[in-house]
């Protein structure tokens, strides 16, 4: 949906980008929140840079190439976002089996 | 990527098109474009993971829409730029499909991992629970143990008690015997003296009214077991010393053979003639006579020793 929106919008270039720079902006945002900085930099700041570039652009009304850049930071932000939770939740998968060990053990020193 | 084109038709599409353009490239293929087949090689690496398939579905179809819009540019031979675009978007849309499957992966993990984090703290308790009440049965029973040792030595103690009580009862019980035989305390013990009433004049016969005197001896004899018994014979001082002699040991004689007739042992009783010797009383008197006539019985102590006569009595 959102690859074929920003397709029409790709093809009706002659209006300043604005709606997909504040939804990018707010992906880049969500990633910064669940931890991307940490789990993901790189993806992250090349999002940020993206981001900055498609601005450059819109200023310089090339529209089509701000939206280029956004697609792509939006992408950039999104593999950031999913990279951050997933390492999260690996960790914490990889605690909590930790713990299922400990108490196995527990237990079996308990029941001996 | 035969085996690829076998395993799914959609995915068959994609890797047709290249054959196609490269069979069309003949008559003037565009130029090959590194980054889309890159896009495309990591699409299909991805779409052969049946974990990428089941878990990321949304995120690799999207992958799949910009690839296919790659290579219909790449096809019609459009821009570079846009060529390049949708090849990234492919790229990275891949990655995020990938990267979803590990993320939905592990929290499946967890969400399993809770269950059994759980599950396995139930028995944790359970174990905790069970060794308490082993411990709480075996403090019970130690408490059981003890309460009966207790219980035990109160017993030991009312046993001691009783068998003490029981002496006590048995002594009180011969001292009422010895009373009702009419006996006195002496240095050498229990002195019973059966009068001469028990006997004619002259005689060593017992008279049968004497028999009372001998039953209630034999009766004590019998519950005392352990005592002895002394008969001694005594007589006044009629008559020559050697007639007085003789018929006090047969008196104390017939008096024996009176309790063995009741069932008392011979080897229990000793019997002694004393004649005239340890008067009582005055022999100047009949009065005085006849309390010299008579038959004394020592009771021996519970060992059933009788101290020897010393002296006059």
């Amino acid at each position: 949906m959102i690859v074929g929106v920003s397709f029409i919008a790709a093809c009706a270039s002659t209006n300043p980008p604005t709606q997909q720079l504040t939804e990018t902006r707010m992906v880049i945002e969500r990633a910064e929140q669940d931890g991307a900085q940490e789990y993901a930099p790189l993806e992250l700041r090349d999002a940020g840079i993206k981001l900055q570039q498609a601005r450059e652009a819109v200023d310089a009304e090339n529209y089509k190439k701000a939206i280029r850049l956004l697609e792509h930071a939006r992408v950039d932000a999104e593999l950031a976002q999913v990279k951050a939770v997933s390492a999260k939740s690996q960790e914490a998968a990889a605690e909590l089996k930790e713990s299922i060990r400990i108490l196995k053990e527990e237990l079996e020193r308990k029941n001996k | 990527m035969k085996s690829i084109m076998l395993r799914n038709n959609r995915l068959t599409m994609y890797t047709m098109l290249p054959l196609l353009i490269l069979m069309i490239g003949c008559a003037g293929p565009p130029a090959n474009n590194p980054l889309l087949n890159n896009a495309r090689d990591n699409y299909k690496a991805a779409y052969n993971d049946e974990k990428i398939v089941r878990l990321a579905p949304v995120e690799l179809k999207e992958a799949e829409e910009a690839l296919a819009k790659s290579t219909k540019l790449w096809e019609s031979k459009a821009d570079k730029t846009q060529v390049n675009h949708y090849a990234y978007l492919a790229e990275k849309k891949t990655m995020i499909a990938r990267e979803t499957a590990l993320m939905k992966a592990a929290e499946q993990e967890i969400s399993d991992g809770e269950t059994e984090r759980q599950q396995v703290m139930l028995d944790v308790r359970r174990a905790d629970a069970q060794r308490s009440e082993q411990r709480a049965n075996s403090a019970l029973e130690d408490a059981q143990r003890e309460r009966l040792a207790a219980s035990e030595a109160r017993e030991g103690a009312e046993t001691a008690r009783l068998s003490a009580e029981e002496s006590r009862l048995k002594s009180e019980e011969l001292a009422k015997k010895v009373r009702e035989l009419e006996a006195r305390p002496t240095d050498r013990g229990l002195v019973l003296t059966l009068g001469d009433v028990l006997f004619d004049f002259g005689q060593a016969t017992l008279k049968t009214g004497s028999m009372q005197s001998t039953d209630q001896l034999a009766k004590f004899l019998k519950e005392y077991p352990e005592r002895n018994i002394l008969i001694e014979g005594f007589t006044d001082s009629i008559g020559s010393e050697a007639f007085n002699q003789s018929l006090s040991a047969q008196r104390a004689e017939n008096v024996k053979n009176a309790l063995m007739s009741k069932g008392i042992q011979s080897d229990r009783i000793r019997t002694f003639g004393y004649g005239t010797q340890h008067p009582v009383a005055s022999n100047a008197t009949e009065e005085g006579r006849r309390q010299n006539r008579r038959v004394e019985v020592v009771i021996s102590d519970q060992d059933g020793v009788i101290k020897a006569r010393t002296g006059p009595n």
